[in-house]
């Protein structure tokens, strides 16, 4: 992943900050709608501008918001926000499938069992915690499958449970395998003698909680966690099996979240296919469609050039739901709405001139314009 | 010491840039000290082929039927049967060979490592763009990592440009491509105002990766270009790896790039089936020899062009219970494999006892493209030049 850079969204952020601080959320009139569960935490909630809302959607549900959404959620709070996407489903498959990345179970390795295919269901219903989803997701076959044998087998197991360099820990390794042939062993300080005994106990390890938190903090707030912190989180969530839910809510509404709203970084690949289809067609690619082109732009070690041509593939095609010329009668207003939906942000007044003088010359077509927006960087990032 | 300053854009953008690579070339004593010796040297071109996935040689080089192909580049050029490896999983291990450093990591980790590689060090030293340097691979996502590092002297803007075969030219993709149908054609006045207004936005065009803006342009175009040849169509048990192969082929063919990297991974069918993984060696010979032949057949290219070939690794000793292979039981067909060099500067018909390790590759190609891998670890080849 690239590093971050401070880009235009910090004036944004900001303004939106600043905008928080006059109204409070005391004064606000959303407030009444503000779930008692939020409003007993104390944390101060935000105003959603743009920005923010693109970059909540985005880092929660994989995707834009559409633009009904948008026309719901603008102006109103963060924390309101916060409570519906929690209580919704599409929260947790996003989740699901930002874990089935992280173990590469993607493609013919993607699970389908009954039980992973309910993970967010059950997620969402409170009936399991994210250990027991990682957990699940540990045994399923497509899993063994991705990483056959012992000596492969128990090696992804203590590196992406649990965080340890397996070179490090050759004992440990060379006892997991034991275990996995089905003879007993001690592994990581616990009896066990069976492949499902390896997985559990590194499940149960303390390890696995922090080192699950931990990448999840740096996947939504850029940063390593404070080490007392993530003890302190770790600690909670051994307790709670749910309390998952309630710290990224406060994650989200740190102060360490504005900082990341400042700092863009490339979209990893499998969020850009989602957020063209979604800003170009106001819908999510099918599954087929998303996995292919993940794949494609996955091949690059710079993707630039392959998420250009698949934009103006999707911008050529019809597909995509553009005005004609002759109807947009505000160019101003048009250009200036592009700039907010699909970067986040307020035009520069330098920039709407350009965009709306380019605009009238009769070799310009809408279709122009959007791909001049879409297969610029600061699209790509977020 | 203080290292001299300057854009990506100002390095690799036109005349402009070449003078800025010849001014740095000109500023590093290192530079100075091998411009002589490159001056002798015909090899221009290097293509560096870790034919990864767990390879022993037991089925290379000591069964010669499998592998005529490599078997005809050892004679005429130099082996190494004792090249030591590191049992670092397949990433980790092949990573090693292009950044001359062996560190451990996961093998599902799916990121940049902190080390420069091979393509790093001669894009920055040689001032190459990145049409100059590319990586054809066959492992998915995973190998793209190995186009460039996070290293903060380093990094993107000296990066390979990095094609994944069964990741875009597959017929699924090409489906998608056909579904929608191509972009339609833009007229000069056109793609003026489209740069115009792309120009305008304040956050800038420098999408911090590989490519320009003009190599992007070159990029896309050969990716279409790509899709209507036969690469997409490609079947079998080495197809990821015959595609990986195919692209090298094209991407020699159109690009002549400096440094030609290909990463293959197809061999680790071998967990599950000897026999596979034999079939996978053989076809993957057959591939090898059809981007040899490139070579060959190329006056410029034949006289100027180096090939190094050689696994990340070997494998187990004996069969698993699936009558497969595995990679950790520590003996000798795991640690060690054997480094095929070919190229008009090299001994031919030399073999080199003498154990060396895969991490001494990466300074060697640097060498001779008179670049320094400052942070490897590994040191040059020896016995290699004629």
């Amino acid at each position: 992943m690239a590093g971050g850079s401070p880009r235009l969204r910090l004036p944004a952020a900001l303004l939106a900050l600043f905008a928080w601080a006059l109204a409070g959320p005391a004064v606000s009139q959303r407030a009444a709608q503000v779930p008692d569960d939020d409003l007993s935490r104390g944390a101060p909630s935000r105003t959603l501008d743009s920005g923010v809302l693109r970059a909540v959607y985005l880092d929660l549900l994989g995707r834009p918001p559409y633009r009904a959404e948008r026309d719901e959620w603008l102006g109103r709070q963060l924390a309101d926000l916060l409570g519906e996407l929690t209580r919704g489903e599409e929260l947790w498959e996003h989740w699901t499938e930002e874990q089935l990345y992280y173990f590469l179970l993607i493609d013919n390795f993607r699970p389908r069992s009954d039980r992973v295919v309910a993970i967010p269901g059950d997620l969402r219903e409170g009936r399991i915690g994210v250990r027991d989803a990682i957990h699940r997701i540990v045994l399923s076959s497509s899993f063994d499958q991705r990483n056959p044998g012992p000596d492969t087998f128990v090696t992804v197991v203590m590196e992406q449970l649990l965080g340890l360099t397996v070179q490090k820990q050759p004992r440990e390794l060379h006892i997991g395998k034991q275990l996995y042939d089905g003879q007993e062993g001690m592994f990581l300080g616990r009896r066990g003698r069976s492949q499902a005994d390896v997985v559990k106990i590194s499940i149960e390890d303390r390890r696995c909680l922090s080192q699950l938190l931990e990448r999840e903090y740096r996947r939504l707030l850029r940063r390593d966690p404070d080490r007392r912190e993530l003890a302190r989180w770790t600690k909670r969530l051994d307790k709670d099996p749910l309390a998952y839910r309630d710290l990224f809510r406060d994650w989200i509404q740190s102060e360490a979240y504005e900082q990341r709203l400042s700092e863009e970084i490339v979209q990893p690949n499998r969020l850009y296919v989602r957020s063209m289809y979604v800003d170009l067609v106001d819908r999510l690619p099918d599954k087929e469609e998303e996995r292919r082109m993940r794949n494609a732009l996955d091949g690059l070690s710079d993707p630039g050039p392959l998420r250009a041509v698949l934009a103006r593939l999707l911008l050529d095609s019809g597909t995509a739901a553009l005005p004609a010329k002759d109807e947009i009668e505000d160019p101003t207003a048009w250009v200036g709405g592009l700039f907010e939906r699909l970067y986040g942000r307020a035009a520069t007044p330098t920039e709407l001139k350009s965009f709306v003088t380019a605009f009238h010359d009769p070799a310009c077509r809408p279709a122009t314009v959007l791909y001049a927006l879409v297969s610029h960087p600061e699209y790509h990032s977020f | 010491m203080t290292r001299p300053t300057f854009t990506r854009r100002s390095v690799l953008s036109g005349s402009a840039g070449a003078l800025a690579g010849a001014a740095l070339v000109g500023a590093s004593p290192h530079a100075l000290a091998s411009a002589a010796l490159l001056r002798e040297r015909k090899t221009k071109h290097v293509i560096l082929v870790a034919f990864a996935g767990g390879v022993r040689t037991r089925e290379t080089l000591d069964t010669p039927d499998n592998v005529p192909v490599l078997k005809q580049m050892a004679d005429e050029g130099v082996v190494y049967p004792r090249t030591r490896t590191a049992n670092l999983g397949h990433f980790g291990a092949a990573m090693s060979i292009f950044t001359g450093i062996s560190e451990a990591r996961g093998i599902r980790e799916n990121a940049r490592g902190p080390d420069p590689t091979v393509f790093e060090y001669v894009r920055r030293d040689a001032g190459l763009s990145a049409s100059e340097v590319w990586m054809s691979t066959s492992g998915g996502a995973q190998q793209a990592n190995y186009a460039y590092s996070t290293h903060s002297e380093y990094g993107p803007a000296f990066g390979a440009n990095t094609l994944d075969g069964d990741g875009v030219f597959n017929q699924e993709f090409k489906d998608i491509v056909d579904r929608f149908g191509r972009p339609r054609e833009m007229d000069g006045r056109e793609v003026e105002l489209l740069e115009r207004m792309r120009g305008s936005i304040e956050s800038g065009d420098d999408a911090g990766g590989v490519n320009t803006a003009e190599t992007a342009r070159q990029v896309e175009r050969y990716i279409l270009d790509e899709l209507t040849r036969g690469t997409a169509d490609l079947r079998g048990v080495n197809a990821g790896d015959a595609k990986s192969l195919q692209v090298a082929r094209n991407l020699m063919l159109m690009f002549r790039p400096k440094l030609l990297g290909v990463s293959l991974q197809n061999a680790d069918v071998a967990h599950g089936s000897y026999n596979s993984y034999v079939e996978v060696v053989r076809r993957n010979d057959v591939a090898l020899g059809e981007l040899w032949e490139v070579v060959r057949s190329d006056d410029s290219l034949r006289e100027s062009t180096a090939i190094i070939v050689l696994p990340e690794f070997g494998r187990d000793r004996d069969l698993n219970s699936r009558r497969g292979l595995d990679h950790g039981d520590g003996s000798d067909d795991l640690n060690y494999v054997s480094t095929v060099c070919w190229g008009p500067d090299f001994k031919r018909g030399h073999v080199v006892n003498r154990e060396v390790r895969t991490i001494d590759v990466c300074p060697t190609v640097c060498d001779m493209l008179g670049a320094k891998a400052r942070m490897a670890r590994g040191r040059k080849l020896p016995q290699l030049f004629g």
